[in-house]
């Protein structure tokens, strides 16, 4: 209960020291109170005594005058009669009367105006009785007369008057102390009930301040233990819903022995409430791995008082989670441990996500550390160098311990830094969120670079500019590489256009010596024809038809050669359009030859149309020709689905082939029919696949020999 | 008719010879120049060069124009021709071997008036030139002699 006694303390003064303080007031007062009652009985005792004292002198004084009578009368009986008998009484009373007297004196002896007047009393008694005993006498030794006379000689009357008179004196004189002293009685006997009164007034008064005061401060007791024991039950709550565990271990000579925990540990852990309490229950659960650890963290407790720790701890489940747990020590006045008290908390989600976080750290760590065409590097806001990769040092030469701390604009140019280009780069990214651009670079040993950059700022969750981050890619071997391309492809033109001078010098210059031997040949026929005999003429036949037929080679050598160098313009084309129109060619060509044609309508292909007009005139031309001694030819064009695409086909029911060979019909130059049977140069089916190759289509045959065959193409 | 001389501009020998007689062997019996060159033939028609101060009277009614030709080939000799007043309007007919798009295309966009290529076979190449000479020296009705 400190914590209320710190309250209160803080309000007024302690309850018990009130107590101590209305307590000591009160019996002072009481104890004043009483001793004036005390004193007034006292006084009031001491009047009664007085009062009493009085009231006896007065007895006595009238007792010893009774006495005198008393003696007076039995001395006049003993007088008149002689009968001793008389005497006794006097007998009796001359002895009190000394007795009386003795008394009187011990009443009186604090007056000596009284004692003076007992004197005086006593000397009348004594000569009275001195007279009483000469009487007696003179009785017996005179008779009768003789006393009588002496009775009546005698100043018995008087002295009885005289001592009367004393005696009313000395009355009067108690009688007035008594008057006094009843006064006084009374006055102190008022003073005492006052006395008494009052003290019951301030007992009472103080009875019942104490009382008001007591129940006010158990009021505020009661109120203090509500709000402690409120304050308690909020605790308890707190501590039952907060994800922390509080716990207080008793420490005695060095061992801890548990002492309590918070019930919130049964919903965390699952462990009962008095689990925690066996003594090896925690060491019991650490992790075996964080054990040793964690125990030689103890004495750390013992040196600094308090310690921080992380382990693995096992809960009810048998699950392990991590817990970071904070504990202090505390210490008696005399500085030695007493109790340790602290919390632990699961982190294993913290840790877990921690766990990611590195684990993702370092693979991007060993991403950017295992670049190494890439220089990728971070810098502060204001440009200096925070970290490095392989690739910055493979291309920039620098070492990240050189370069670490040292302003990026070093790897600028001297007249890039004059024209302040890295601030530039900097503001732009910053500006922009990236800049990016190609230009010279420094490396550590002076030599230039091509680079290309990318900068971009780096910002906080806040959006504060918190650095950069710089790619840099050394470029100067792809420009070599570009450079080396730009000269290949400078070199292929070159060639193309050497290729193109050269078809265009075959078509020109080749066919040119081949028009002369024919026409010199026909010439000679023609002139000299009575001069040249039918061998003759049969020979120069043969040389108009082969230099006729190398015309043609020709012919087709350079349309294979046009169709791989010509330009493509991919559009939108009706092949069944473009089939209809070649067949029709054809018919005008050979009118008496009787083909019947199919062709599917709606043929639709996205290709070059010129290139297209080739294919398809080749492939016709060809059904065509080797449909040519068939009475019922019949070509067909369609169309058939083909690994998701439309293949395209040319059908037709001529001399076919034999499939053994289908892989040499589309090479150049390659027949597989004789000229004799069917003309034709060899190059048409070649030229036919590399279009449909620069369509990136392909290309094949099917064939049957006599029955036909079918050519297949896709684009 | 026969006044109309036609221009072979033809460096071949041999193809000279052929047309000369193809043109022969259809009864052409127009004058035939031949320009071996194409400053030959530029000389020729605009009076310069060798033929520097020679009327021009023999203004060809035909230009059979070779494309392959030393020094000034065919289709600059055609730019020309089209570029000058004079033979702006004449007819000109490129005969030659090769059948490559551009030099159709050129020829065409430099005003030629018609495109034949020679065959090898003599036959079919007499057939083209008899087609020719039917067309452009009797078919055909020429520009008027004084175009501009």
């Amino acid at each position: 209960m400190p914590d209320r006694a710190t309250i209160q303390r803080g309000m007024t003064l302690s309850l018990e020291r009130k107590i101590q303080i209305g307590f000591g007031i009160a019996v002072a007062i009481i104890v004043a109170v009483g001793a004036a009652a005390l004193r007034s009985t006292t006084a009031t005792v001491e009047s009664a005594l007085w009062m009493a004292h009085t009231l006896e002198a007065r007895r006595e004084l009238e007792a010893t005058f009774a006495d005198l009578i008393t003696a007076e009368t039995a001395v006049r009986g003993f007088v008149i009669t002689g009968d001793t008998t008389y005497l006794g009484p006097y007998h009796t009373a001359r002895s009190t009367l000394g007795g009386l007297l003795a008394g009187l004196r011990t009443l009186t002896a604090d007056n000596p105006a009284q004692q003076r007047r007992l004197d005086s009393l006593r000397t009348l008694v004594a000569t009275r009785l001195a007279r009483f005993q000469w009487t007696i006498q003179t009785r017996r030794t005179g008779g009768a007369a003789a006393a009588a006379r002496a009775v009546i000689g005698g100043r018995g009357k008087e002295l009885m008057q005289l001592i009367r008179a004393s005696i009313d004196e000395m009355e009067g004189e108690e009688g007035r102390l008594l008057a006094q002293r009843s006064a006084t009685l009374q006055a102190k006997a008022r003073l005492a009930r006052l006395a008494a009164w009052s003290g019951a007034v301030v007992a009472v008064a103080l009875a019942g301040i104490a009382g008001v005061l007591v129940s006010s401060e158990l009021a505020g007791r009661r109120r203090a233990e509500q709000v402690v024991h409120e304050t308690q039950a909020r605790f308890r709550q707190m501590l039952a819903s907060s994800t922390a565990v509080i716990y207080a271990n008793t420490v005695a000579g060095g061992t801890f022995s548990p002492s309590w925990v918070s019930e919130n540990i049964t919903q965390i852990t699952g462990y009962e409430v008095d689990e925690p309490l066996r003594p090896t229950w925690w060491i019991d659960h650490l992790h075996p791995d964080d054990r040793a650890r964690v125990l030689a963290e103890i004495p750390v407790l013992l040196g600094n008082d308090r310690l921080t720790t992380e382990y693995r701890f096992q809960y009810k489940d048998g699950s392990y989670h991590w817990v970071h747990d904070e504990s202090r020590l505390l210490r008696d006045a005399a500085g030695r441990p007493v109790e340790v008290v602290g919390s632990w908390v699961d982190i294993t989600d913290r840790r877990q996500a921690e766990e990611a976080l590195r684990a993702s750290e370092e693979r991007l760590r060993l991403l950017v550390g295992s670049v190494r065409d890439y220089a990728i590097y971070l810098l502060d806001a204001t440009g200096i160098v925070v970290s490095w990769n392989p690739g910055a040092q493979q291309i920039k030469g620098y070492r990240a311990e050189e370069i670490v701390g040292q302003h990026f604009s070093r790897f600028y140019t001297p007249e890039d830094v004059a024209a302040g280009k890295p601030q530039a780069a900097l503001q732009a990214a910053a500006a922009q969120g990236r800049f990016e651009e190609e230009n010279w670079r420094i490396r550590k040993d002076g030599s230039r670079f091509w680079a290309d950059v990318v900068i971009s700022a780096v910002r906080d969750d806040r959006g504060t500019l918190v650095g950069f981050a710089k790619v840099t890619r050394d470029l100067t071997e792809r420009q070599r590489a570009e450079e080396a391309l730009r000269r290949h492809t400078a070199q292929l033109e070159a060639a193309n256009a050497e290729l193109d001078s050269f078809a265009y010098s075959v078509s020109h210059d080749l066919r040119a010596p081949l028009r002369a031997i024919d026409g010199f040949s026909q010439a000679l026929l023609e002139d000299y024809a009575d001069r040249v005999d039918d061998v003759g003429k049969g020979y120069l036949g043969r040389v108009r038809s082969a230099s006729q037929r190398m015309a043609t080679l020709i012919d087709d050598l350079l349309n294979l050669s046009r169709v791989t160098r010509r330009e493509m313009q991919i559009g939108p084309l009706d092949l069944s359009a473009l089939a209809s129109g070649i067949a029709e060619d054809l018919k005008k060509r050979d009118p008496a030859r009787g083909v019947e044609f199919a062709i599917a309508p709606g043929l639709r292909a996205q290709a070059d149309p010129g290139l297209m007009r080739v294919v398809l005139q080749n492939l016709l031309e060809n059904a065509w020709k080797f449909t040519g001694k068939r009475s019922d030819a019949r070509i067909e064009v369609g169309s058939v689905p083909r690994d998701g695409r439309s293949a395209y086909f040319v059908r037709d029911n001529g001399a076919g082939f034999d499939m053994t060979y289908v892989g040499k019909l589309f090479g150049a130059f390659q027949r597989l029919h004789g000229a004799q049977e069917f003309d034709g140069t060899g190059i048409g089916l070649a030229t036919v696949q590399r279009v449909i190759h620069r369509h990136g289509g392909r290309v094949w045959a099917e064939g049957v020999v006599g029955d036909g065959a079918t050519f297949y193409f896709t684009l | 008719m026969d006044d109309k001389v036609i221009l072979l501009v033809e460096d071949n020998a041999d193809d000279e010879a052929l047309t000369l007689r193809a043109l022969t062997k259809n009864n052409i019996k127009n004058e035939v120049i031949v320009a071996h060159d194409g400053v030959e033939a530029l000389d020729y028609l605009f009076g310069t060069g060798a033929f520097a101060g020679r009327s021009r009277h023999a203004v060809p009614q035909l230009v059979l124009l070779d494309l392959k030709l030393p020094r000034i080939d065919g289709l600059e000799v055609l730019r020309r021709l089209r570029g000058d007043p004079r033979t702006r309007l004449l007819p000109v007919v490129i005969l030659t071997s090769s059948k490559e798009e551009r030099d159709l295309v050129n020829g065409y966009s430099l005003g030629a008036n018609s495109y034949v290529r020679k065959p090898v076979d003599f036959g079919e190449f007499t057939e083209a030139i008899r087609q020719l000479g039917l067309y452009w020296l009797i078919l055909n009705e020429p520009p008027p002699t004084k175009a501009t």
